[in-house]
This record gives structure tokens, sequence and C-alpha cells, in this order.
């Protein structure tokens, strides 16, 4: 064999690997995305077709009925709010009191800091479910509304990462701009909301998308504080759930469609922040 | 004068560190560490969630409830009228007695979990709650191949999207799709795909491969029900570990491999003798992140199995909401919680704090 056959070989070897690589990372959505597009007859026909296919005629026949029957269902719309108003106010809480520890943890110096620092990296691996019959009780001793329970308890696991990656992102900014700060008079805090915020403003775009991520995940939590409270149940429950308006047994064509509907906009959003959340990921878990 | 003013500056730079850290281990407080002291106490406690009855201190019996397991030899039975022991005769085995012969009744009664055989002898382990021991099986196992297929998959991923080649940043696009998903919603859709009729696409293919009739019930038959959610976990977290590991890829310096090209090592050499010794840190920590997370895996069993098989978050939701036994369920967090411990302090170790 030559030296260029072998080159072509070894192309053509690593294209195959790397489609193999595509088709096993993206067949499933595909998969979700042609059932969502056929009917319950449709659904039912064996073998399963690999595009939507009429069950008398075998012509392609597409189903759009799913999508809409989504949206007039009221569970699912009302997961959509609940997601988005709880994920959106524990990131922003979580920016917000996770950067003022950040600040301190990252740029200031005082007593106690190393233990400050271990508590915090402890926390970002606290197993949530050992504490769950504990905020149970909490919960219902307060008598805490479902949505902000859930507001609430997600911080366990968003302000931890919230602080430990602001932290390292605080820690990286030169000494030289908090000392010129404070040559011109600057207080302290001064100089962390008019000067170090603003320079961290990609890590906070970058973190709060990942914890809103996180929130957005979340079953455990949400599964139990709604259980007495179904009007306040997020995307993940309401998809667990859902019913659909005809069909006796689950409606897959209908919970497809809705996974597709909930997917897409965070994978654009990935796909926009593609850089920074790799940077953000290895930064939370490999970077000290 | 001098020393003493920035001593001053000192302090309040002090003040003003505690003071920014006071929301955060407040809040800390509230939802982590008061419910972990309320679940402790709890857990020695058999009080039940809206429960009518007074909640009494019981010491470790819930522990014991929960852990408690016994071994023991089943016999062979021995056929009374020729004193040989009994064969079967349809099987033509030996016949063995009951495990409910040979358990302990005193002071719990011990279930059956699982019989085994040994060097020609059976053996039956019992416990008094063989769900919890089961879940704890279930979790190890999930935890071992889950990790594990994670890591060589990731691995594979990693370096084959490290090499330079058209595409590349689509690529590491593409990579992050499965890691975007909701868990639940990934479950759901690998729900479908697991369908006991060739209306789901696994049975489907297998059949068109001519395996099987096309009915594999991958969620109800118990020797399917593991490998069906590592299959669907292994897909979902892969993204992550390639992520993670192309990171360690990208430190290790070029020239390294241009001195190894110099000398004439092979490829296979620069492989085993450069990329896995100095990609060994981010391996380890990536390995220790990913254990911690399958100990505590929730989403994936509670959706597709249920009360069908349990991890120990699983079970220990199933003991909360279902059972109402909020003593039980505060012993399984503690279990938890203990085991997880000992794989953060191995985590912290590998990551160490960085005070300046």
């Amino acid at each position: 064999m030559s030296k260029t056959q072998k080159r072509v070989l070894k192309k053509i070897l690593f294209y195959f690997v790397l489609t193999i690589i595509v088709v096993y990372l993206l067949f499933p959505f595909y998969w979700a995305v042609n059932s969502s597009l056929k009917s319950q007859a449709q659904l039912s026909m064996t073998p399963a077709t690999l595009i939507p296919r009429d069950p008398d005629t075998g012509e392609i026949s597409i189903f759009t009925r799913n999508y809409f029957a989504i949206f007039k269902n009221g569970q699912f719309l009302r997961g959509l709010v609940n997601s988005s108003i709880v994920a959106t106010s524990t990131t922003i809480l979580s920016l917000i009191i996770g950067s003022f520890a950040a600040f301190s943890l990252g740029k200031l110096r005082f007593k106690g800091k190393e233990p400050a620092l271990y508590v915090i990296l402890a926390m970002t691996m606290f197993p949530q479910v050992t504490v769950l019959s504990g905020l149970y009780a909490v919960i219902n001793a307060l008598n805490l509304s479902a949505r902000f329970s859930m507001i609430f308890t997600y911080m366990l696991f968003t302000l931890p990462f919230t602080t430990w990656v602001l932290t390292s992102f605080f820690r990286d900014l030169p000494k030289e701009i908090m000392q010129s700060a404070q040559v011109d008079g600057a207080t302290p805090f001064q100089t962390f909301y008019l000067i170090l915020l603003p320079l961290t403003a990609p890590a906070l775009v970058t973190t709060g998308l990942l914890a809103f991520i996180q929130a957005w995940n979340e079953y455990l939590f949400a599964l139990t504080f709604t259980s007495i409270d179904v009007s306040a149940r997020t995307v993940p429950v309401a998809i667990q759930y859902f019913s659909g308006e005809f069909a006796r047994q689950e409606p897959f064509g209908e919970i497809m469609a809705a996974a597709i509907v909930v997917t897409i906009p965070i994978v654009v959003l990935v796909l926009i922040f593609q850089k920074r959340i790799v940077a953000g990921l290895t930064a939370g878990a490999v970077k000290g | 004068m001098a020393k003493k003013e920035l001593s001053e500056l000192g302090k309040e730079e002090q003040k003003l560190a505690l003071k920014l850290l006071t929301p955060t281990l407040i809040i800390l407080l509230v939802i982590a560490i008061y419910p972990l002291g309320q679940v402790f106490y709890t857990s020695f406690t058999n009080r039940t969630f809206a429960g009518t009855g007074t909640t009494e201190f019981i010491g470790l019996d819930n522990y014991q409830k929960l852990l408690s397991f016994s071994i023991e030899e089943l016999e062979p039975v021995i056929d009374e009228e020729t004193g040989k022991i009994k064969i079967d005769e349809d099987t033509g085995e030996k016949v063995f007695e009951t495990p409910i012969q040979v358990l302990p009744r005193q002071p719990e009664l011990h279930r059956p979990v699982s019989i085994f055989s040994f060097f020609g002898n059976r053996y039956v382990i019992g416990a008094v709650t063989p769900d919890f021991i089961k879940a704890i099986f279930n979790t190890i196992i999930f935890t071992i191949f889950s990790v594990l297929l994670e890591t060589l998959l990731g691995l594979g991923v990693a370096l084959v999207v490290n090499s330079e080649f058209k595409g590349r940043g689509m690529m590491r696009a593409v990579m992050l799709v499965p890691w975007a998903v909701i868990t639940v919603v990934s479950a759901k859709m690998w729900q479908w795909m697991f369908q006991p009729t060739r209306a789901g696409l696994f049975n489907m293919l297998l059949n068109k491969f001519g395996i099987g009739t096309g009915n594999f019930s991958f969620l109800t038959n118990p020797s399917l029900q593991m490998p069906a959610i590592i299959a669907v976990d292994v897909w979902k977290t892969t993204p992550f570990m390639a992520l993670l590991l192309l990171a360690g890829l990208q430190l290790i310096p070029q020239e390294l491999y241009e001195a190894a090209e110099v000398d004439g090592a092979s490829k296979i050499r620069q492989f085993f003798t450069i990329t896995l010794p100095l990609l060994k840190p981010s391996v380890a920590v990536a390995l220790i992140f990913r254990t911690l997370d399958s100990l505590r895996v929730f989403d994936v069993f509670q959706v597709l199995l249920a009360q069908k098989r349990y991890s120990m978050a699983s079970f220990n939701y199933f003991q909360l909401i279902s059972a109402r036994q909020m003593g039980m369920a505060s012993a399984i967090g503690v279990i938890i919680f203990i085991l997880i411990f000992f794989f953060a302090l191995a985590y912290m170790k590998a990551l160490g704090v960085d005070t300046e």
C-alpha cells in the first residue's frame, strides 16, 4: 500500500468513527422528532418507521397535531411558566448572593478563609437526597408555597456552585486593579461593584446559564415539593405525569413533542454560549 | 502610624469579607446544615409524616432494619422414603429447602434478597428490608458500569475531537446537546425507544437483525433493567466526560509529541507514555465527580423503573412520600450521606483549595 493510499484510508476511518459518534449522540433526538410527528395510529405501527408514514398506504404523512395539543394542554404551559419562574429566580438570587461571597473569598484577606473555601467546595458535592426529609419538614413547618420552596431549596446546589466558580474568576483578576482603585479613594465595596463586577460580567453570564440549566433540570425536589400542589409542577414533573387528550395509554406522541419543545431553547442557548460553557464547566469541576 | 493605618485597613477588609459571606452562610445554614442535623436526629426516631402516633426515640432500630442481612446455606431436601437427596423429576436437579425455612425470624423476619450457588452449595441472602439491600446493589452496579463506560467512551470521543479536522467546532457543539437535555426528558425519550413491541426502536432494530421476536421488555424484565438504565445514563453523561477530558488533553504540551515523533515513537506508544500519564489528573477528577453523581442517582430510576427497582435515592423518596416513614427515610439519607462523604473527601484531596 502506498503512503497516499494509507493516508486516505486513515482519513476515511477517522470520518467513519466521527460519524458513529455523531449518530450516537443525535439519533435519540431524531427519533423523538420523528415520533412527535406521528399520530397515535402511526405510533403503534409495527415495525416502527424511520419517518412518519401512513399506516395504510405507506406514504409519508406528517402529523402536527401533537404540537398544538401540548399548547392547548394547560399542564404543559403551566409547567413551562413554573419552571421559568423557579429557575430564573434561583439563578438571579444565587448570582447576587454568590458574587458577594465570591468577591470576599477571591479578593479579600481575612481569617478563616480556608475553612470557608472548604465549606463551599464540600457544599457543591452535597447529596440533595440526604436532606430531602429534613427540608420537607422545614417547608411544612414554615408553610411555604411549593414554588417558593423550590426557589429557596434549589440554592442548595446553585449557590455553592456559583460561589465556587465566581471565586476562581475573581481570584484571576489582577490585584493592581483593586490597589489603584483604593489609591483613588474607593472603598473595597465600591471597587467590587463599580470595577470588578463589570469585569466579571462574562463569567456571570456563563455561571448563571449553568445554574439555570441545573435548576431547569431538577427533579427530586420538584417532585417532592409539588406532591401536594399540582399547579406548581415544573416541566420535568409535568412531562412525567403527562396525560394526553385522547390516548388511554401514555401519550408518547405528545410527550415527544413536549420533549422537543423544552429542549430546543436550551440547545440554542448552549450553542450560542458554547465556548463559555465549556470553560465554566471545567472551572467548576476541574480547576480549584 | 502607617503600620497602624494598614492594620486598620486590614480590619476593615476582614469586616467587609465577613459581611459579604454572611448571606451565603445563612442560606446554607437554613437549607443544608439545619435539615442535615434534623435528618440525623430523625433517623433515630420512628417519626412518620402526618401520622397520628407519637414520635419515639428508637436508637439504631432504623439502621438495623435497613442494613441487617444474613447469608444462610440451603440444604438439599432428603427424600424420606429413600433417604437420598431428592431430585426434581422435571429438571433433574437437586431440590433445596425454601429460603423461608432457613432465614432468621427473630427479632425481625428476614426475607430473601437473592439465591446463589457457590461450589455446588446453594446459599440465600436474606434481609429485613430486601428492597433497600437491593437498592444498594443496584446503585453500586449502576455506578461501576456507567462510570466505567462513560470514561472509556468519553476518552474515545475526546481523543477523536482533539485531532485537527474540519468542523471541529461544530462537533464540540454537538457534544453539548445530550448534556443540555433535561434528565427526565432524556429518560422519557429512551423509554419510548425501549417499548416492548416493534413500535419501539430497539425491538424494531433487533428484530430486523434477526434477534428476538420484537418483544423484549427492557424495563420489566429484571435482567434487562440495569443494562437499559445504564445505557440511558451513559448516553446523557458521556459528552460531559468527554468535555472534561478534552480540556485535560489540551493542557498537554504539543512539544512532547513532536519530540516523541523525532525519536520515532509510534502513535500507540505515544498514547501510553505521554497522553495517558499526563491525563491522569483530569481522569481522576472526572471519575470522582461522576461517581459522586452516580451514587445519588434518582431521575432515571424514578422515571423508568419507579417501584419496580430502586436506587438508594429513589427508595428514600418512596419511603418518605409513599410510605410516609420519615424516620426510615432519614436513616437512608444518612447512609447515602456517609457513603458520599468518603468520596467527597477523596475529591477534595484531588482538587485542593487555593487561597491566593
